[in-house]
Protein backbone atom coordinates (compact mmCIF):
# COMPACT_ATOMS: atom_id res chain seq x y z
CA UNK A 1 0.00 0.00 0.00
CA UNK A 2 2.96 2.27 0.89
CA UNK A 3 4.23 1.46 -2.41
CA UNK A 4 1.35 2.44 -4.62
CA UNK A 5 0.84 5.75 -2.41
CA UNK A 6 5.35 6.94 -3.50
CA UNK A 7 5.03 5.45 -7.36
CA UNK A 8 1.65 7.94 -7.44
CA UNK A 9 3.79 10.68 -5.59
CA UNK A 10 6.41 10.25 -7.69
CA UNK A 11 4.71 9.78 -11.09
CA UNK A 12 2.57 12.85 -10.28
CA UNK A 13 5.52 15.03 -9.21
CA UNK A 14 7.45 13.80 -12.66
CA UNK A 15 4.37 15.34 -14.21
CA UNK A 16 4.86 18.16 -12.55
CA UNK A 17 8.34 19.30 -12.04
CA UNK A 18 8.44 20.83 -15.55
CA UNK A 19 9.40 24.40 -14.10
CA UNK A 20 11.11 27.21 -16.19
CA UNK A 21 11.96 30.97 -14.80
CA UNK A 22 9.35 33.42 -15.15
CA UNK A 23 9.55 36.86 -14.12
CA UNK A 24 7.41 38.33 -11.65
CA UNK A 25 4.38 40.22 -13.51
CA UNK A 26 3.50 42.50 -11.03
CA UNK A 27 6.67 43.75 -9.77
CA UNK A 28 9.51 44.74 -11.95
CA UNK A 29 12.67 42.93 -12.29
CA UNK A 30 11.65 40.93 -9.34
CA UNK A 31 11.18 36.92 -9.62
CA UNK A 32 9.20 35.02 -6.70
CA UNK A 33 7.70 31.63 -6.55
CA UNK A 34 4.41 31.75 -8.15
CA UNK A 35 2.58 28.74 -5.87
CA UNK A 36 3.47 30.82 -3.16
CA UNK A 37 1.76 34.06 -4.27
CA UNK A 38 -0.96 32.98 -6.56
CA UNK A 39 -1.62 36.05 -7.43
CA UNK A 40 -1.92 34.82 -11.20
CA UNK A 41 -4.48 31.76 -11.66
CA UNK A 42 -3.15 31.68 -15.50
CA UNK A 43 0.09 30.81 -13.74
CA UNK A 44 -1.09 27.85 -11.45
CA UNK A 45 -1.63 24.85 -12.40
CA UNK A 46 -4.42 22.29 -10.70
CA UNK A 47 -3.38 21.19 -7.15
CA UNK A 48 -3.23 17.43 -6.44
CA UNK A 49 -4.18 15.77 -3.68
CA UNK A 50 -3.04 11.74 -3.22
CA UNK A 51 -4.27 10.34 -0.03
CA UNK A 52 -3.23 7.44 1.43
CA UNK A 53 -5.97 7.04 4.01
CA UNK A 54 -7.69 9.42 5.99
CA UNK A 55 -4.85 10.62 8.36
CA UNK A 56 -2.00 10.78 5.50
CA UNK A 57 -2.11 12.34 2.47
CA UNK A 58 0.08 14.65 -0.27
CA UNK A 59 -1.06 17.96 -1.50
CA UNK A 60 1.03 18.77 -5.00
CA UNK A 61 0.86 22.20 -6.08
CA UNK A 62 2.31 23.62 -9.18
CA UNK A 63 3.30 26.83 -11.08
CA UNK A 64 5.18 27.59 -14.13
CA UNK A 65 7.96 28.24 -11.93
CA UNK A 66 7.52 26.66 -8.77
CA UNK A 67 6.08 23.63 -7.02
CA UNK A 68 4.84 22.95 -3.68
CA UNK A 69 5.11 19.58 -1.94
CA UNK A 70 3.18 19.47 1.39
CA UNK A 71 2.94 16.25 3.48
CA UNK A 72 0.50 14.89 6.46
CA UNK A 73 2.21 11.86 8.19
CA UNK A 74 0.32 9.25 10.09
CA UNK A 75 0.03 10.03 13.61
CA UNK A 76 -1.64 6.66 15.52
CA UNK A 77 -1.77 8.12 19.36
CA UNK A 78 -0.52 11.06 21.13
CA UNK A 79 3.16 9.89 21.38
CA UNK A 80 3.90 9.69 17.64
CA UNK A 81 1.95 12.43 17.76
CA UNK A 82 4.43 14.58 19.69
CA UNK A 83 7.12 12.25 17.77
CA UNK A 84 6.19 13.79 14.85
CA UNK A 85 5.50 17.19 15.46
CA UNK A 86 8.90 17.30 17.44
CA UNK A 87 10.74 15.80 14.36
CA UNK A 88 9.41 17.67 11.58
CA UNK A 89 9.66 20.95 13.71
CA UNK A 90 13.25 20.31 14.46
CA UNK A 91 13.83 19.85 10.45
CA UNK A 92 12.07 22.75 9.65
CA UNK A 93 13.93 24.75 11.85
CA UNK A 94 17.19 23.75 9.48
CA UNK A 95 15.95 24.58 6.53
CA UNK A 96 18.72 25.72 4.93
CA UNK A 97 20.64 22.40 5.44
CA UNK A 98 17.76 20.70 2.75
CA UNK A 99 17.42 23.99 0.61
CA UNK A 100 14.17 22.36 -0.73
CA UNK A 101 12.72 22.52 2.58
CA UNK A 102 9.90 25.02 3.90
CA UNK A 103 10.76 26.52 6.90
CA UNK A 104 7.05 26.95 7.99
CA UNK A 105 4.56 23.92 6.34
CA UNK A 106 1.34 24.90 5.04
CA UNK A 107 -2.01 24.76 7.35
CA UNK A 108 -3.35 21.07 7.81
CA UNK A 109 0.13 19.24 6.82
CA UNK A 110 3.31 18.82 8.68
CA UNK A 111 6.05 19.92 6.58
CA UNK A 112 6.51 20.62 3.07
CA UNK A 113 9.08 21.16 0.21
CA UNK A 114 8.90 24.55 -2.23
CA UNK A 115 10.97 23.88 -5.31
CA UNK A 116 11.80 26.23 -7.43
CA UNK A 117 12.87 26.65 -11.21
CA UNK A 118 16.74 27.65 -9.63
CA UNK A 119 16.85 23.86 -7.91
CA UNK A 120 15.68 22.38 -10.91
CA UNK A 121 18.67 24.09 -12.52
CA UNK A 122 21.10 23.07 -10.12
CA UNK A 123 20.27 19.73 -9.37
CA UNK A 124 18.93 17.03 -10.92
CA UNK A 125 15.23 16.42 -11.37
CA UNK A 126 14.95 13.03 -10.86
CA UNK A 127 17.18 12.96 -8.28
CA UNK A 128 15.40 15.80 -6.40
CA UNK A 129 12.13 13.19 -6.84
CA UNK A 130 14.09 10.52 -5.53
CA UNK A 131 15.04 12.79 -2.79
CA UNK A 132 11.52 13.69 -1.63
CA UNK A 133 10.22 10.40 -1.91
CA UNK A 134 12.82 8.45 0.39
CA UNK A 135 12.62 11.76 2.77
CA UNK A 136 8.75 10.22 2.73
CA UNK A 137 10.16 6.83 3.76
CA UNK A 138 12.18 7.80 6.59
CA UNK A 139 10.23 9.92 8.19
CA UNK A 140 7.80 7.17 8.38
CA UNK A 141 10.41 4.80 9.61
CA UNK A 142 12.25 6.98 11.92
CA UNK A 143 9.07 8.15 14.26
CA UNK A 144 8.46 4.47 14.50
CA UNK A 145 11.70 3.56 15.43
CA UNK A 146 11.50 6.48 18.14
CA UNK A 147 7.99 5.43 19.28
CA UNK A 148 9.64 2.16 20.28
CA UNK A 149 12.68 3.66 21.39
CA UNK A 150 10.72 5.71 23.76
CA UNK A 151 8.68 2.91 24.55
CA UNK A 152 11.49 0.74 25.71
CA UNK A 153 13.02 2.89 27.59
CA UNK A 154 10.06 3.62 29.42
CA UNK A 155 9.83 0.04 30.39
CA UNK A 156 13.44 -0.69 31.18
CA UNK A 157 13.32 2.40 33.77
CA UNK A 158 10.24 0.78 35.25
CA UNK A 159 11.96 -2.16 35.37
CA UNK A 160 14.41 -1.16 37.39
CA UNK A 161 12.27 1.48 39.54
CA UNK A 162 9.98 -1.31 40.50
CA UNK A 163 13.13 -3.93 41.04
CA UNK A 164 14.11 -1.65 44.01
CA UNK A 165 11.31 -3.04 46.32
CA UNK A 166 11.78 -6.64 45.35
CA UNK B 1 23.35 29.56 48.62
CA UNK B 2 26.06 27.12 47.98
CA UNK B 3 26.05 25.23 44.39
CA UNK B 4 27.48 21.47 43.98
CA UNK B 5 27.36 19.67 40.53
CA UNK B 6 26.38 16.29 40.31
CA UNK B 7 28.55 13.93 39.32
CA UNK B 8 26.73 10.76 38.79
CA UNK B 9 23.30 10.41 40.03
CA UNK B 10 21.06 13.63 40.92
CA UNK B 11 20.96 15.30 44.49
CA UNK B 12 17.72 14.43 44.96
CA UNK B 13 18.28 10.50 44.63
CA UNK B 14 21.08 11.14 47.05
CA UNK B 15 20.47 10.76 50.56
CA UNK B 16 23.30 13.17 51.95
CA UNK B 17 23.40 16.87 50.94
CA UNK B 18 26.12 17.28 48.38
CA UNK B 19 26.79 21.10 50.00
CA UNK B 20 26.74 20.43 53.67
CA UNK B 21 28.83 16.81 52.99
CA UNK B 22 31.71 19.41 51.08
CA UNK B 23 31.01 21.73 54.08
CA UNK B 24 31.72 19.35 56.50
CA UNK B 25 34.41 17.45 55.12
CA UNK B 26 35.77 20.83 54.78
CA UNK B 27 35.84 21.21 57.97
CA UNK B 28 37.29 17.92 58.94
CA UNK B 29 40.15 17.99 56.71
CA UNK B 30 41.32 21.12 58.05
CA UNK B 31 44.97 20.84 59.42
CA UNK B 32 43.84 22.98 61.99
CA UNK B 33 40.31 24.36 63.96
CA UNK B 34 38.97 26.88 61.62
CA UNK B 35 36.40 30.14 62.66
CA UNK B 36 33.27 29.04 60.35
CA UNK B 37 29.65 29.77 60.31
CA UNK B 38 27.94 29.05 56.88
CA UNK B 39 24.28 29.22 56.18
CA UNK B 40 23.22 26.65 53.43
CA UNK B 41 20.08 26.97 51.57
CA UNK B 42 18.59 23.92 49.48
CA UNK B 43 15.55 23.45 47.67
CA UNK B 44 14.14 26.50 48.48
CA UNK B 45 12.80 25.41 51.52
CA UNK B 46 15.64 23.54 53.76
CA UNK B 47 18.50 25.27 55.74
CA UNK B 48 21.19 24.33 57.53
CA UNK B 49 23.18 26.70 59.68
CA UNK B 50 26.96 25.20 60.53
CA UNK B 51 29.28 27.10 63.28
CA UNK B 52 32.83 25.96 64.19
CA UNK B 53 34.86 27.95 66.53
CA UNK B 54 38.51 28.10 66.87
CA UNK B 55 38.53 28.39 70.18
CA UNK B 56 36.36 25.39 70.81
CA UNK B 57 37.62 22.64 67.95
CA UNK B 58 35.56 20.11 69.07
CA UNK B 59 32.46 21.50 68.37
CA UNK B 60 31.13 21.61 65.52
CA UNK B 61 27.34 22.89 65.62
CA UNK B 62 24.71 21.62 62.85
CA UNK B 63 20.99 22.82 62.87
CA UNK B 64 18.57 22.17 60.64
CA UNK B 65 15.91 23.28 59.19
CA UNK B 66 12.90 21.71 57.16
CA UNK B 67 9.38 21.41 56.52
CA UNK B 68 8.18 18.22 57.85
CA UNK B 69 6.23 15.70 55.59
CA UNK B 70 3.22 15.50 57.39
CA UNK B 71 2.16 19.07 58.60
CA UNK B 72 -0.67 18.17 60.64
CA UNK B 73 1.55 15.83 63.09
CA UNK B 74 4.10 18.44 63.87
CA UNK B 75 4.16 18.21 68.10
CA UNK B 76 4.93 21.55 69.93
CA UNK B 77 7.83 20.02 71.57
CA UNK B 78 9.65 19.71 68.62
CA UNK B 79 10.19 16.42 66.30
CA UNK B 80 8.54 13.31 67.43
CA UNK B 81 11.04 10.90 69.44
CA UNK B 82 11.37 8.46 66.76
CA UNK B 83 12.84 10.58 64.82
CA UNK B 84 15.51 11.93 67.16
CA UNK B 85 15.85 8.01 67.59
CA UNK B 86 16.85 7.43 64.03
CA UNK B 87 19.13 11.16 63.74
CA UNK B 88 20.87 10.37 66.90
CA UNK B 89 21.53 6.53 65.07
CA UNK B 90 23.54 7.52 62.79
CA UNK B 91 26.17 7.95 64.08
CA UNK B 92 25.92 7.39 68.56
CA UNK B 93 29.63 8.23 69.23
CA UNK B 94 29.66 11.70 67.31
CA UNK B 95 26.44 13.13 67.45
CA UNK B 96 25.07 14.70 70.01
CA UNK B 97 21.31 16.25 70.25
CA UNK B 98 21.10 19.79 71.33
CA UNK B 99 18.07 20.54 73.62
CA UNK B 100 16.07 22.99 72.87
CA UNK B 101 17.34 23.45 69.18
CA UNK B 102 18.13 26.88 68.09
CA UNK B 103 15.60 29.28 67.23
CA UNK B 104 14.11 29.06 63.76
CA UNK B 105 15.54 25.89 63.67
CA UNK B 106 13.95 22.08 63.96
CA UNK B 107 16.98 20.36 65.53
CA UNK B 108 20.43 21.25 66.20
CA UNK B 109 23.44 18.94 66.69
CA UNK B 110 26.91 18.91 68.01
CA UNK B 111 29.30 16.92 66.06
CA UNK B 112 32.39 16.18 67.79
CA UNK B 113 35.13 15.55 65.40
CA UNK B 114 37.66 14.08 67.72
CA UNK B 115 35.70 11.23 67.73
CA UNK B 116 35.43 10.85 63.83
CA UNK B 117 38.03 8.53 62.72
CA UNK B 118 41.08 9.54 59.90
CA UNK B 119 40.22 7.15 57.36
CA UNK B 120 37.91 6.18 54.50
CA UNK B 121 35.17 5.60 57.60
CA UNK B 122 35.36 9.02 58.78
CA UNK B 123 34.50 10.13 55.54
CA UNK B 124 31.58 7.58 55.41
CA UNK B 125 30.40 8.99 58.64
CA UNK B 126 30.69 12.43 57.64
CA UNK B 127 28.42 11.57 54.49
CA UNK B 128 25.91 9.69 56.81
CA UNK B 129 25.86 12.78 58.65
CA UNK B 130 24.90 14.80 55.69
CA UNK B 131 21.71 12.76 54.93
CA UNK B 132 20.30 13.91 58.64
CA UNK B 133 17.30 15.89 56.53
CA UNK B 134 16.71 12.93 54.47
CA UNK B 135 16.39 10.75 57.78
CA UNK B 136 14.14 13.30 59.44
CA UNK B 137 12.01 13.03 56.56
CA UNK B 138 11.61 9.41 56.09
CA UNK B 139 11.15 8.67 59.45
CA UNK B 140 7.96 10.32 59.43
CA UNK B 141 6.91 8.37 56.70
CA UNK B 142 8.91 5.02 58.52
CA UNK B 143 6.28 5.70 61.48
CA UNK B 144 3.34 5.81 59.23
CA UNK B 145 4.00 2.99 57.61
CA UNK B 146 4.86 1.04 60.80
CA UNK B 147 1.89 2.63 62.87
CA UNK B 148 -0.95 4.23 61.31
CA UNK B 149 -3.20 3.87 64.08
CA UNK B 150 -3.09 8.35 64.57
CA UNK B 151 -5.14 8.31 61.61
CA UNK B 152 -8.88 9.59 61.86
CA UNK B 153 -11.37 7.11 60.51
CA UNK B 154 -14.43 9.04 58.95
CA UNK B 155 -17.27 7.02 57.77
CA UNK B 156 -15.43 3.60 57.77
CA UNK B 157 -13.11 5.00 55.90
CA UNK B 158 -9.24 6.23 56.66
CA UNK B 159 -8.67 9.92 56.15
CA UNK B 160 -6.09 10.25 53.78
CA UNK B 161 -3.15 11.84 55.01
CA UNK B 162 -1.12 14.66 52.69
CA UNK B 163 2.45 14.63 52.96
CA UNK B 164 4.94 16.98 51.34
CA UNK B 165 8.21 16.06 50.22
CA UNK B 166 9.17 18.63 47.77
CA UNK B 167 7.19 21.93 47.32
CA UNK B 168 3.97 22.01 45.64
CA UNK B 169 4.18 18.37 44.89
CA UNK B 170 2.05 16.64 47.65
CA UNK B 171 1.49 13.15 47.87
CA UNK B 172 -1.37 10.61 50.12
CA UNK B 173 -1.41 7.86 51.80
CA UNK B 174 -4.12 5.95 52.62
CA UNK B 175 -3.91 3.31 55.31
CA UNK B 176 -6.98 0.18 53.79
CA UNK B 177 -7.50 -3.24 55.40
CA UNK B 178 -3.86 -5.12 54.64
CA UNK B 179 -2.06 -2.65 52.84
CA UNK B 180 -1.27 1.05 52.46
CA UNK B 181 -1.32 2.88 49.56
CA UNK B 182 0.16 5.60 48.61
CA UNK B 183 -1.39 8.13 45.60
CA UNK B 184 0.84 10.63 43.44
CA UNK B 185 -0.99 13.38 41.60
CA UNK B 186 1.48 13.99 38.52
CA UNK B 187 1.68 17.24 37.20
CA UNK B 188 3.84 18.49 34.39
CA UNK B 189 4.73 22.04 32.99
CA UNK B 190 3.83 20.87 29.46
CA UNK B 191 2.01 18.46 27.00
CA UNK B 192 5.02 16.50 25.84
CA UNK B 193 6.06 15.93 29.17
CA UNK B 194 2.73 14.55 30.14
CA UNK B 195 2.51 12.25 26.77
CA UNK B 196 5.65 10.64 27.48
CA UNK B 197 5.22 10.10 31.61
CA UNK B 198 2.00 8.81 30.48
CA UNK B 199 3.79 5.87 28.51
CA UNK B 200 5.96 5.44 30.85
CA UNK B 201 3.09 4.95 33.66
CA UNK B 202 1.30 2.68 31.40
CA UNK B 203 4.49 0.76 31.35
CA UNK B 204 5.26 0.33 34.84
CA UNK B 205 1.49 -0.76 35.03
CA UNK B 206 2.11 -3.42 32.63
CA UNK B 207 5.67 -4.69 34.21
CA UNK B 208 4.09 -4.69 37.99
CA UNK B 209 1.38 -7.03 36.93
CA UNK B 210 3.76 -9.39 34.88
CA UNK B 211 4.45 -12.29 36.69
CA UNK B 212 8.26 -11.74 37.62
CA UNK B 213 6.94 -8.31 39.26
CA UNK B 214 4.69 -10.09 41.72
CA UNK B 215 6.39 -8.97 45.14
CA UNK B 216 6.60 -4.97 43.75
CA UNK B 217 4.07 -3.23 45.04
CA UNK B 218 0.75 -3.05 43.17
CA UNK B 219 1.26 -0.18 40.74
CA UNK B 220 -2.19 2.00 38.61
CA UNK B 221 -2.79 4.66 36.86
CA UNK B 222 -5.70 6.82 36.01
CA UNK B 223 -6.73 9.67 34.64
CA UNK B 224 -9.14 10.38 37.23
CA UNK B 225 -8.33 10.90 41.19
CA UNK B 226 -8.91 7.15 42.52
CA UNK B 227 -12.01 6.91 45.01
CA UNK B 228 -10.03 7.38 48.44
CA UNK B 229 -9.13 10.69 47.61
CA UNK B 230 -12.75 11.99 47.24
CA UNK B 231 -13.40 14.93 49.84
CA UNK B 232 -10.16 16.01 49.35
CA UNK B 233 -9.40 19.95 48.32
CA UNK B 234 -9.86 20.53 44.45
CA UNK B 235 -6.35 22.19 44.32
CA UNK B 236 -4.73 19.27 45.24
CA UNK B 237 -6.64 16.92 42.93
CA UNK B 238 -5.93 19.07 39.77
CA UNK B 239 -3.91 17.54 37.68
CA UNK B 240 -2.64 17.09 33.71
CA UNK B 241 -0.64 13.54 34.37
CA UNK B 242 -3.44 11.56 36.12
CA UNK B 243 -2.55 9.81 39.34
CA UNK B 244 -0.40 7.23 40.39
CA UNK B 245 -1.21 4.79 42.98
CA UNK B 246 1.29 2.05 44.61
CA UNK B 247 -0.26 -0.85 47.07
CA UNK B 248 2.73 -0.87 50.13
CA UNK B 249 1.61 -4.52 51.81
CA UNK B 250 3.85 -5.68 54.87
CA UNK B 251 5.96 -7.42 53.25
CA UNK B 252 7.60 -3.85 51.54
CA UNK B 253 7.92 -2.61 55.10
CA UNK B 254 9.81 -6.19 56.82
CA UNK B 255 13.53 -5.13 57.88
CA UNK B 256 15.90 -3.56 55.41
CA UNK B 257 12.80 -3.39 52.91
CA UNK B 258 11.25 -0.70 54.87
CA UNK B 259 14.32 2.24 54.29
CA UNK B 260 14.41 1.50 50.69
CA UNK B 261 10.68 1.51 50.19
CA UNK B 262 10.01 4.92 52.13
CA UNK B 263 13.09 6.69 50.06
CA UNK B 264 11.56 5.05 46.95
CA UNK B 265 7.85 6.46 47.57
CA UNK B 266 10.22 10.13 48.40
CA UNK B 267 11.77 10.06 45.28
CA UNK B 268 8.87 9.14 42.57
CA UNK B 269 7.92 12.58 41.49
CA UNK B 270 12.29 13.51 41.04
CA UNK B 271 12.42 9.57 39.41
CA UNK B 272 9.84 10.83 36.85
CA UNK B 273 10.69 13.94 36.42
CA UNK B 274 14.43 12.69 35.57
CA UNK B 275 13.10 9.85 33.45
CA UNK B 276 11.34 12.65 31.13
CA UNK B 277 13.90 14.57 30.82
CA UNK B 278 16.40 12.09 30.03
CA UNK B 279 14.37 11.08 27.62
CA UNK B 280 13.65 14.40 25.60
CA UNK B 281 17.57 14.53 25.64
CA UNK B 282 17.48 11.22 23.95
CA UNK B 283 14.77 12.39 21.47
CA UNK B 284 16.81 15.09 20.35
CA UNK B 285 19.81 13.90 20.05
CA UNK B 286 18.38 11.16 18.22
CA UNK B 287 16.65 13.78 15.93
CA UNK B 288 20.42 15.64 15.41
CA UNK B 289 22.08 12.46 14.56
CA UNK B 290 18.66 11.65 11.78
CA UNK B 291 19.38 15.31 10.69
CA UNK B 292 23.10 14.13 9.56
CA UNK B 293 22.02 11.33 7.65
CA UNK B 294 19.38 12.82 5.91
CA UNK B 295 21.16 15.81 4.81
CA UNK B 296 24.12 13.32 3.84
CA UNK B 297 21.75 11.54 1.80
CA UNK B 298 20.94 14.91 -0.32
CA UNK B 299 24.48 15.62 -0.44
CA UNK B 300 25.79 11.82 -1.63
CA UNK B 301 23.25 12.04 -4.16
CA UNK B 302 25.17 14.21 -5.83
CA UNK B 303 22.55 16.81 -6.81
CA UNK B 304 24.16 20.00 -5.26
CA UNK B 305 26.44 22.37 -7.76
CA UNK B 306 29.54 23.27 -5.51
CA UNK B 307 29.31 26.80 -6.45
CA UNK B 308 25.78 27.35 -4.65
CA UNK B 309 27.00 26.37 -1.81
CA UNK B 310 28.08 28.92 0.87
CA UNK B 311 29.57 28.03 3.98
CA UNK B 312 26.89 28.33 5.99
CA UNK B 313 24.42 26.73 4.46
CA UNK B 314 26.58 23.65 4.00
CA UNK B 315 24.55 21.95 6.93
CA UNK B 316 25.41 19.91 10.07
CA UNK B 317 29.65 20.16 10.62
CA UNK B 318 29.40 16.15 10.14
CA UNK B 319 28.61 16.66 5.96
CA UNK B 320 31.89 17.39 4.33
CA UNK B 321 32.49 15.78 1.39
CA UNK B 322 30.54 16.46 -2.00
CA UNK B 323 30.38 14.17 -5.19
CA UNK B 324 30.03 17.10 -8.00
CA UNK B 325 28.09 15.62 -10.78
CA UNK B 326 25.39 18.48 -11.59
CA UNK B 327 23.52 18.46 -14.70
CA UNK B 328 26.52 21.19 -16.23
CA UNK B 329 29.66 19.50 -15.12
CA UNK B 330 28.30 16.34 -16.75
CA UNK B 331 28.08 17.75 -19.86
CA UNK B 332 30.91 19.71 -19.49
CA UNK B 333 32.99 17.13 -19.03
CA UNK B 334 31.40 14.81 -22.10
CA UNK B 335 32.40 17.50 -24.24
CA UNK B 336 35.85 17.49 -23.00
CA UNK B 337 36.30 14.04 -23.70
CA UNK B 338 34.60 14.87 -27.36
CA UNK B 339 37.12 16.91 -28.12
CA UNK B 340 39.98 15.19 -26.99
CA UNK B 341 39.24 12.04 -29.07
CA UNK B 342 38.81 14.55 -31.83
CA UNK B 343 42.16 15.79 -31.24
CA UNK B 344 43.80 12.37 -31.09
CA UNK B 345 42.13 11.32 -34.19
CA UNK B 346 43.02 14.33 -36.33
CA UNK B 347 46.32 14.50 -38.37
CA UNK B 348 49.02 16.38 -37.66
CA UNK B 349 49.35 19.18 -39.08
CA UNK B 350 53.08 20.54 -40.12
CA UNK B 351 52.79 23.18 -42.73
CA UNK B 352 55.85 22.34 -44.82
CA UNK B 353 54.91 18.57 -44.61
CA UNK B 354 51.83 18.57 -46.40
CA UNK B 355 53.36 18.30 -49.79
CA UNK B 356 55.24 15.45 -48.53
CA UNK B 357 52.38 13.41 -46.83
CA UNK B 358 50.71 13.79 -50.56
CA UNK B 359 53.25 12.37 -51.76
CA UNK B 360 54.46 9.50 -50.05
CA UNK B 361 52.28 8.73 -47.12
CA UNK B 362 49.30 7.71 -46.67
CA UNK B 363 47.28 7.44 -43.52
CA UNK B 364 44.68 4.14 -43.36
CA UNK B 365 41.40 5.21 -42.48
CA UNK B 366 40.65 4.43 -38.43
CA UNK B 367 38.90 1.31 -38.62
CA UNK B 368 36.52 0.30 -35.61
CA UNK B 369 37.47 -1.84 -33.38
CA UNK B 370 34.45 -3.89 -33.71
CA UNK B 371 34.92 -4.61 -37.24
CA UNK B 372 37.22 -7.64 -38.49
CA UNK B 373 39.32 -7.41 -41.52
CA UNK B 374 40.51 -10.21 -43.11
CA UNK B 375 44.32 -9.86 -44.01
CA UNK B 376 45.63 -11.51 -47.33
Amino acid sequence: MLRLYLTCIRNTLEAAMCLQNFPCQEVERHNKPEVELKTSPELLLNSVVICRNEAEKCLIETSINSLRISLKVKQADELENILTKKFLRFLSMRAEAFQVLRRKPVQGYDISFLITNYHCEEMQKQRLIDFIVQFMEDIDKEISELKLSVNTRGRLVATEFLKQFI
Amino acid sequence: MSRHRQKHNMACFQRESPALKEILLRLYRAEKPLEFDHHLYEFGSVEYHVQASASIPDNTYLSIATPLLYQDFILSSGLPRYTLEMVKGISPDVIEIIEPPKEGYKLTLRLKYSRIPRNKGGVKMIASISSVQGVILSSQLKDMLMNVNSLEVSQGMYRPVKLIYHPREPFFVIKQPEKITAVFPMRFKEDTDVIIATAFFQELMDIGSSKAFVKAPHCIWSPIPPAELRGEPIEDLSTNGGFVSFDITGRHVEGKRLDKTVWNLLNFYAFVKYHVKSTRGFIQRRMRTRLESLVEVLYNAGIKDEHHIKKKNRGPKGVRKLLNFSKSKLLKKRYNFINKIKRIRSRIKIHWFSRFRKRWLNFSRFSSVTRYEKLN
